[in-house]
């Protein structure tokens, strides 16, 4: 990355409050999602589930189906050409239709295509399966038992690492306080409001465009082509706008691409997959359910000297992306402080549950709850207040984190700790009595009814793939005659605004209006192959790449307008559409006269950049190393009110403070902390998948209670800006970060108001109001 | 059955199975894929469509019941070009993230707005409380439909007040 | 599915008594906010033939109070009617206010929310307080059955093949007393009740002369809490009572496990929502 320093000067576009980009088409019902896409002679298709979590699949009998009038085609494992496997790290575990075993009850065991969607749906569910059932394997404790049946041929334990900075034992020795804790997480369904979709439609010429609602389109299309037997070069697929993912769009797209694929090119028509609300719930990963036992020991100023913990993951019935969340889990366990000594364990499990894989946090929230409340468990011990005990503990530039990286510069943490602590205000119902004891004790009350408290949590959440793989962004900028630029990136906007920063970035360099940027969709024909969607690495690194290619489109309109300003390309500045004398900005010429003399010139107007991250290097023993290019920095502050008759919690005051290095859109940013807070809100309150022998019960709205604007939290968003090399700009990634900081504040918040250290999440109103009803 | 009703202002008469959906009418029989199918239940409002006026869920409405009633979809808010006050609002606050609820909050809000110019917060949350939202937070909807309800009633600042009221 | 439409109630009662002579399964339906949810989670079978829409009857569309202040209610009066009309007895409008969503109640009815016989629709346990009486219509006549004998178990009523709900009556007392209504969900907007509670009472020289209290979601059908009712009966009100009458019905109560709530939470909850609704409808009682 880029040693030059950081640029904080004046920027025009990049910081300013713009409009979504791709906004107007969704406001006026214009955008086409991939289950409004509509082609001459479209057929549906459906796939029958085995509705039972693990057994012996004896056989499929399509036939009870293909009588039913509009059932076209029944498919089955033996009619996939390819190797009938998906999967995010080989070697792949998950079939498309389950072949001779059953390992989850939301698994396909058929595909049904019908003349309509009841049709196809009615076929589905025609179709016979007999299966032996097996005692599924419900539990960690069961998965890891020696004598446990093995899901999958390797064994049950899906990955496993560790994590080892200094020496714990000695750090616990010479520790004056130690606390320890066993810390519980639920299941949770990312709920986005669009359900899974995908069209695939034969082109003729021996090529197959897949229409997907989805994240990552080139693992799409690598997965498919697999399946399909062909060369990725047969493959193409264009992401539709896509109605949220969160990480929950890349297996399942995966799986109902391939699908319908293989099913069109049998049938020679276009075939559309559109999973309902039950499917989505069941039939596509999950947040990882975590159990993490914690040991923290610190000296009494509070100054940390050893942390320990074993996390383990239910990881379902699939690998999905768990090698890379157990290893996200582990290198974040330590949270944003200094600890000398370390040793984490993390491990994944498979269960015949509902697969789990990426959700936006990816095993930081998890842990995050884990060290946070353990940091409140540890204030209480020393009698310091907690937000005191951060601020003592909190990374400074120059000393290492968990894995022994050291950041020179951007690491805020301490900024975010002193804006919430400026922000924060009285505690909720007023001061404590100056004679009372401090944080952590009894809380003032109101007529009996009612117990206030506050909680803080900060956390770091990494930016980049860091330890799961190569990370490079291949971007393209190309200025028509016009003085238009159109930008390529093969990275998705599933929602959260990166094509809106992409068109910020382009625009700031090129020096014109954002409405002169087009930035495309992603088409794997189009646009490059730049890696997954994940890890907030959208803004870093792919702004990154957007920045590079535009600067040198720049460079050559410069050159241009050199040529016709007769002054060398140093001396010209693209601004307001113009490029114009820097000595004397009234000597100016409209971008598009430049851009046309351009063209004809033959100056090159198109350029496509990389930016690659550095090469993760550690060791594979302990994680020592440089994992991730820079990390984001929170804090986070609840202040709450508990009903002790009912359990109800309401927010008071949420304040959430993050280091992002640069605003690139304060609107966008502020979007991304307000829903991120919320999301980590119902993982801490509202969300739980509930099962019950290996069924979810809970797969719909009603009863998986997602939060409603009822439930909204009054978050306020506090920016801390230290600029990072390694983005554009010095801008960082805060698509995941607030999740974590929302959910162990609200943790802290109720132990606070209620004297009671909750482990489990959620902290549902009815754990709340039984552990008071018991207190009294 | 034969259904006579209009859509978006304009007249529709079609031949169409009373007992579908009038989602798969909007969407399938005229096109109209604006108005999204988010559970199919009733649970997220994503399908949420305005017939005489009121927010219901197109999911849960038999195409029969459209006979002889005024539909409003997505589609039809905007004038030409000119886009709906809470269409601008809502791109103005940043409103919009996937923007696959957008359309049945757009018309929710309107379903509100048409009835109460001004309408305080718990106003706002009480109509909107149908329709779930993953991506915002919900927050800046809420300052959209304030937003649009200002611009509508600029100059008599009844509505202001009226918020502050309502905290 | 053929969709038929009545346009009276003898009428819906020809086309369903056609219906069965032909041997066709049918159902009637009026908003189908929960009827469209049962048939869709259906897909595979299990669809009745035919529907029959008693929605835009003119007679289950009235909402009528006789001079002797009397009440009668269409059965489908939509909930948003309930919810907006402020001269309804109080714990009728805020049990319709709780159901579902603005969507849900602008096409749901009072009479769609009593024949689905849910544990926890919104409007049972106010029908049951308010001591309201049910008009059932067949083509052997009608009949009328309070509404606490309405309710035989969970999706289940007394409900005859081909028999119509036809209307609600309420007598002048149910006006004439003051009411409240609470219920609790998962979440805030749009939430189905983990447990609700209405409660109606005469006062008199400020004391509860008559009251009637029942709970929904805490067993099989909507119930009175008769414990309760019996410890408020002829008392004056205080937060002692209401602590002690909370405590009653929580006991009285035989709630069960299940997705949206534990028992135990369940009984928690019907102690704090009849306080919450008995300090309501006492709010001001001289």
């Amino acid at each position: 990355m880029s040693a030059q320093p950081v640029n904080t000067g004046e920027l025009a576009v990049v910081g300013a409050r713009v409009r979504k980009v791709d906004g107007r088409e969704l406001v006026t019902g214009q955008a086409r999602f991939a289950a409004d896409l509509r082609f001459p002679g479209l057929l549906y298709a459906s796939a029958r589930r085995a509705g039972v979590p693990a057994g012996k699949l004896v056989e499929v009998d399509p036939s009870p189906a293909l009588r039913l009038p509009g059932v076209v085609a029944v498919l089955l494992a033996r009619d996939i050409p390819g190797p009938n496997l998906i999967g995010i790290l080989p070697p792949f575990d998950q079939p498309l239709l389950a072949a001779g075993e059953v390992r989850y009850e939301g698994e396909s065991l058929a595909l049904a295509v019908g003349v309509s969607r009841e049709e196809a749906r009615r076929g589905a569910a025609a179709v016979r399966a007999r299966i032996e059932p097996w005692e599924p394997i419900l539990t960690v404790e069961q998965a890891l038992d020696p004598a446990a049946r093995r899901i999958h041929p390797g064994g049950n334990v899906t990955y496993s690492k560790k994590l080892v900075k200094g020496d714990v034992a000695q750090g616990f020795a010479g520790a004056q306080v130690v606390v320890e804790n066993t810390y519980q997480t639920s299941f949770q369904e990312h709920a986005y409001l669009e359900p899974e979709a995908v069209v695939a439609v034969p082109g003729g010429d021996g090529r197959i465009t897949v229409y997907a609602s989805c994240q990552s389109p080139f693992h799409l299309r690598g997965h498919i082509a697999a399946n399909l037997g062909l060369p990725a070069s047969r493959v193409r697929v264009v992401q539709a706008y896509t109605g949220g993912s969160f990480g929950g769009k890349d297996d399942v797209a995966t799986e109902i691409g391939a699908l319908a694929a293989i099913a069109a090119v049998r049938l020679g028509v276009p075939v559309m997959i559109a999973h309902e609300r039950e499917e989505s719930i069941i039939g596509s990963n999950l947040r990882h359910a975590a159990r993490i036992r914690y040991r923290t020991g610190a000296l009494r100023d509070g100054t940390l000297v050893a942390g320990e913990a074993e996390i383990l993951l239910d990881g379902g019935a699939y690998a999905s992306e768990s090698p890379f969340v157990t290893m996200k889990a582990m290198i974040h366990a330590a949270g944003p402080y200094r600890v000398p000594n370390v040793r984490v364990e993390s491990t994944t499990v498979y269960t015949n549950k509902t697969y789990c894989g990426a959700f936006r946090g990816f095993g930081v929230p998890q842990v995050t709850f884990a060290s946070e409340s353990q940091m409140d468990e540890l204030a209480a011990a020393l009698g310091l207040d907690p937000l005191e005990l951060r601020r003592r503990n909190a990374l400074r530039p120059g000393e290492g984190t968990a894995t022994g990286q050291v950041f020179t510069q951007s690491v805020g943490i301490g900024r975010t700790i002193e804006r919430v602590a400026e922000k924060a205000g009285p505690r909720p119902m007023g001061p404590k009595p100056a004679e009372g004891p401090p944080a952590g004790a009894q809380p003032a009350t109101d007529g009996g009814r009612y117990l206030y408290g506050r909680g803080v949590a900060c956390l770091l959440q990494g930016i980049s793939n860091g330890a799961e793989g190569i990370d490079v962004v291949g971007a393209s900028v190309q200025m028509a005659q016009d003085g238009s630029a159109l930008v390529g990136v093969g990275l998705t906007d599933m929602g959260q605004g990166s094509r809106t920063v992409f068109a910020q970035v382009a625009a700031e360099a090129l020096g014109v209006d954002i409405t002169r940027i087009t930035v495309r969709q992603v088409d794997t024909d189009a646009v490059h192959d730049s890696g997954p969607t994940v890890a907030s690495r959208s803004t870093t690194v792919g702004g990154t790449a957007v920045l590079k290619a535009a600067r040198e489109v720049a460079g050559s309109l410069r050159s241009m307008a050199g040529l016709m300003l007769k002054c060398p390309p140093e001396a010209v500045r693209l601004a307001e559409g113009f490029a114009m004398l820097e000595a004397d900005p009234q000597a100016r010429i409209p971008l598009a006269e430049v851009a046309t003399a351009a063209y004809w010139s033959g100056f090159p107007l198109m350029h496509l950049a990389f930016s690659r991250a550095p090469d993760a290097r550690f060791d594979h023993e302990t994680h020592q190393g440089d994992i991730y290019i820079a990390y984001n920095f929170g804090t986070h502050l609840m202040d709450v009110r508990v009903d002790r008759w009912t359990g109800k919690v309401k927010v008071l005051r949420h304040l959430a403070a993050h280091d992002v290095g640069r605003v690139v859109n304060p609107l966008g940013l502020e979007g991304q902390v307000e829903g991120g807070s919320l999301i980590g809100f119902a993982l801490a309150h509202l969300e739980r998948i509930d099962t019950e022998g290996g069924h979810i019960r809970n797969a719909n709205f009603a009863d998986y209670a997602v939060p409603s604007i009822l439930d909204r939290l009054p978050t306020e968003t506090l920016v801390v800006e230290e600029p990072s090399p390694a983005g554009p700009f010095g801008a960082k990634g805060v698509g995941e970060p607030p999740v974590a900081g929302a959910a162990a504040a609200f943790a802290n918040a109720v132990a606070d108001a209620t004297g009671l250290r909750f482990t489990r999440l959620p902290i549902t109103r009815a754990d709340i109001a039984a552990a008071l009803a018991k207190e009294v | 059955m034969q259904l006579e009703f209009t859509c978006n202002g304009r007249p529709v008469r079609m031949q169409a199975d009373g007992s579908m959906r009038a989602l798969d009418l909007l969407r399938d029989l005229l096109g109209l894929t604006g108005t999204k199918e988010g559970c199919g239940r009733g649970e997220c409002g994503a399908c949420t469509i305005l017939v005489d006026g009121s927010p219901v869920n197109a999911c849960l409405l038999y195409a029969a019941k459209l006979q002889g009633r005024a539909v409003l979809t997505v589609e039809g808010l905007a004038k030409g070009e000119v886009l709906h006050p809470l269409q601008e609002a809502f791109l103005e606050e940043g409103a919009v993230q996937c923007g696959y609820c957008t359309p049945g909050l757009l018309l929710s809000s309107k379903a509100l707005l048409d009835r109460v110019p001004h309408p305080t917060d718990p106003e706002i949350e009480q109509a909107l409380s149908g329709n779930l939202c993953r991506c915002t937070g919900y927050a800046k909807i809420l300052k959209a439909v304030q937003r649009a309800a200002d611009r509508a009633g600029r100059g008599d600042g009844t509505s202001r007040r009226g918020r502050e009221a309502g905290r | 599915m053929e969709y038929l439409i009545a346009g009276s109630v003898e009428e819906a009662l020809r086309l369903m008594g056609g219906l069965d002579e032909q041997g066709r399964s049918a159902r009637y339906v009026a908003g189908g906010t929960d009827l469209a949810v049962q048939l869709a989670g259906n897909a595979a079978g299990g669809q009745p033939e035919a529907l029959v829409d008693v929605s835009g009857i003119p007679e289950l569309l009235r909402l009528e109070r006789a001079p002797g202040g009397a009440l009668s209610i269409g059965a489908a009066v939509r909930l948003e009617t309930l919810a907006r009309s402020a001269d309804l007895p109080a714990c009728l409008s805020q049990g319709a206010r709780a159901i579902g969503s603005p969507q849900i109640r602008a096409l749901g009815t009072l009479g769609g929310n009593l024949c689905n016989a849910s544990p926890c629709g919104d409007t049972l346990a106010p029908v049951i307080a308010l001591g309201g009486r049910l008009v059932l219509a067949s083509v052997e006549g009608r009949r009328e059955v309070p509404a606490e004998e309405f309710f035989t178990g969970p999706k289940a009523t007394v409900l005859r093949p081909g028999e119509l709900l036809v209307e609600v009556d309420f007598g002048p007392a149910a006006l004439a007393g003051r009411s409240a209504f609470r219920m609790i969900g998962q979440r805030e907007g749009q939430a189905i009740s983990q447990v609700n509670v209405a409660v109606w009472l005469l006062a008199e020289g400020g004391r509860m002369a008559e009251v009637r209290a029942a709970a929904g979601s805490v067993a099989p059908t909507p119930v009175r809490l008769a414990a309760a009712e019996k410890l408020l009966r002829g008392q004056a009100w205080s937060q002692g009572l209401g602590r002690e009458a909370g405590q009653a019905a929580a006991e009285e109560v035989r709630p069960i496990d299940d997705v949206r709530a534990p028992a135990a939470y369940r009984r928690l909850l019907t102690a704090a929502l009849l306080r919450e609704a008995l300090a309501e409808a006492c709010e001001g009682v001289q």
